[in-house]
């Protein structure tokens, strides 16, 4: 048994760079602790460098299928690694006004992406289960960072019971995969169901528990309740973290999960996970239209997108009328879910830079807050707008080409009446985002003294305005990665050789 | 003579007072206490499929690492969660769940 351990050298690289920000943060003084953030910075950009370089083409794998080393890992690798450095970069100004020990705040931070990078790269449960939970007890102590704040720590403690609670949960369903499969490999379960045609109810219970549990994670519907009080008693950039990078790693990791292991049982999961994508998208949506706090508002939005992501879960397979698992259709529903994520994931971190600006203005984080903000800062403003259409699905940015890519998806598996509600439900949407839009444009300012931004946060959110745009213009290079990423996942030659019984 | 059905009828029984537990109880020390409980229903259920199941030698050992890690993280878990809830019992003097409303809906 060969180990190339250097296959993990991304991971080493980031939580190198986790300890080094958090030693530096030990020698430095004062003001010069300003400087950490762009160490960050700059370590993650040395480390996604390095992952390109490195792992570009690479198909390995290492302690026997543990851990996968493939395009799809690679695609999140660098997916998480930009992320990290967006997320950095915009909680700089709100960090400095706003938490103490900012070193431990950057140190935790850089930790989560190492969990997310090993979610997206594990290819068995035990190890998916250690990395969501290096990810989840940083996403903890983040969420709760404001120790003075009381809506911060009411936040942690709500976040921290209910996940320790789906852990658990997810745990059960791991040991009666063990115990009745005699296997935790992704690969090992897909062969174990694809053998027996009837699954038997302790294995259909083991998996149910795992799915709850991951429902968790992504906080779909009826396992949601934490999100809204996670999402609104956060620190914002946090909220943002939570927003999009918790999303993504847990749907990293449950795209790979159903793809790999639970195809031959889609005649058996399919329901759940269509009942909860239209529970999760009616519900979020629905709920979102009461609210008058804009991080609780958006962590309904977010609710009601991840109903979306698991429209493109449910439609990654079908049973045909043969009693045959059909997987023509599965590169379109992978891809859809991807270009969703990251077109979501561009556009709520533009949104959350926004509100952590009227934040560090204002002091206040309410939809009425935002009132004649044009007139106060007419670029954030229309920054804010066009990520609020993008949220909402129009066309031409880039939440538009990616709803219609996933919702195609969607339609084409058959799934005709989903993808109907999912179209339904984005219009609600409209009408939530739209009230932001109406109170930002057309409401007057009580207060109308210009808000000021650093060059930074402008530099940033210009950045993630061009993004926004483009993958709505253009959306043709990303396309080819995740196509490349979405092969990577369901080719037969991927590491293990997994899924020739499939096909 | 004890088989594998006792485990899991034990591990079963375990779990759900845990999940009972986290549902009912209003302290956010008994809710992690449940957690707890539930988390132990696991060991108990890895260990029993581990000793009785008729695995061959890595896949038997691998079930006893896997109990190995879940004592570990529970315990990485139940430390973090600890201090977090005594961060809130300083803000609010109060780690009654019904009483931490300050958000809702």
């Amino acid at each position: 048994m060969n180990n190339n351990f250097l296959l993990l050298m991304p991971e080493f690289l980031v939580t190198g760079l986790a300890f080094l920000v958090l030693t530096a943060d030990f020698f430095l003084r004062g003001d010069r602790k300003n400087f950490l953030p762009y160490l960050a910075v700059l370590g993650l950009i040395g480390a996604l460098t390095f992952t390109l370089i490195d792992q570009w083409d690479r198909v390995d794998h290492l302690y026997e299928g543990l851990i996968l080393i493939d395009g799809y890992a690679l695609f999140f690798k660098a997916f998480f690694l930009v992320l990290g450095v967006i997320v950095v970069l915009s909680s700089v100004e709100y960090v400095k006004r706003n938490l103490d020990n900012p070193g431990e705040y950057y140190g935790i931070l850089i930790f989560t992406i190492v969990g997310m990078m090993l979610m997206a790269a594990s290819g068995e449960l035990l190890t998916a289960y250690i990395s969501l939970e290096l990810l989840s007890f940083g996403l903890y102590v983040l969420v709760s960072f404001d120790r003075y704040g009381a809506k911060s720590n009411e936040a942690g403690t709500k976040y921290i019971l209910l996940g320790a609670f789906s852990s658990a949960l997810m745990l059960y369903g791991i040991s009666q995969v063990y115990g009745l499969l005699g296997t935790t490999r992704f690969d090992g379960i897909a062969e174990a169901l694809s053998a027996t045609p009837d699954i038997s109810p302790g294995v259909l219970v083991g998996l149910v528990l795992i799915i709850a549990g991951l429902g968790f994670k992504v906080a779909s519907v009826p396992f949601h309740m934490w999100a809204p009080d996670a999402y609104e008693g956060a620190p914002i950039p946090v909220t943002a973290y939570l927003a999009v990078g918790s999303k993504a790693a847990a749907f990293a990791l449950v795209l790979r999960f159903f793809v790999e292991a639970l195809m031959p049982a889609v005649g058996d999961w399919q329901m759940i996970i269509v009942i909860m994508a239209a529970l999760t998208m009616t519900v979020g949506n629905l709920v979102a239209l009461a609210q008058s706090n804009l991080k609780r508002l958006l962590a309904y939005s977010s609710i009601g997108h991840v109903g979306y992501l698991l429209m493109g879960v449910a439609a990654l397979a079908a049973v045909g009328d043969d009693g045959r698992v059909q997987l023509q259709l599965s590169h379109l529903a992978s891809n859809g879910l991807m270009l969703h994520l990251v077109a979501y994931g561009v556009t709520n971190m533009a949104v959350f830079l926004g509100i952590a600006v009227v934040y560090n203005a204002t002091g206040k984080d309410d939809i009425a807050n935002l009132a004649g903000l044009s007139r106060r800062a007419p670029f954030l403003s229309a920054v804010m707008a066009v990520s609020f259409f993008s949220l909402a699905g129009l066309p031409i940015f880039a939440g538009f080409v990616s709803k219609f890519y996933l919702f195609n998806a969607v339609a084409l598996q058959g799934l005709l009446w989903l993808a109907g509600l999912a179209i339904f439900t984005s219009l609600i949407s409209l009408y939530y985002y739209l009230n932001v839009v109406r109170q930002i444009y057309i409401e007057d300012a009580p207060d109308p003294t210009p808000i000021s931004m650093p060059k930074l946060t402008v530099g940033v959110m210009g950045v993630l305005f061009l993004a926004i745009i483009f993958l709505g213009v253009y959306p043709v290079p990303l396309m080819e990665a995740i196509q490349h990423a979405s092969d990577a996942l369901m080719s037969s030659e991927s590491p293990i050789g997994l899924s020739q019984g499939l096909r | 003579m004890i088989e594998l059905a006792h485990l899991q009828i034990l591990s079963a029984g375990l779990f759900a007072i845990g999940t009972y537990g986290v549902l009912a109880r209003r302290s956010a020390v008994l809710i992690l206490m449940s957690i707890e409980l539930m988390l132990n229903a696991v060991n108990i259920n890895l260990v029993g499929y581990a000793a009785f199941v008729d695995f061959d030698e890595a896949t038997r050992s691998f079930g006893q690492v896997l109990v190995i890690f879940v004592i570990t993280i529970a315990a990485a878990e139940l430390a973090l969660a600890i201090a977090i809830i005594l961060r809130l019992y300083r803000n609010r003097s109060t780690v009654n769940v019904d009483e931490i409303d300050l958000m809702k809906w």
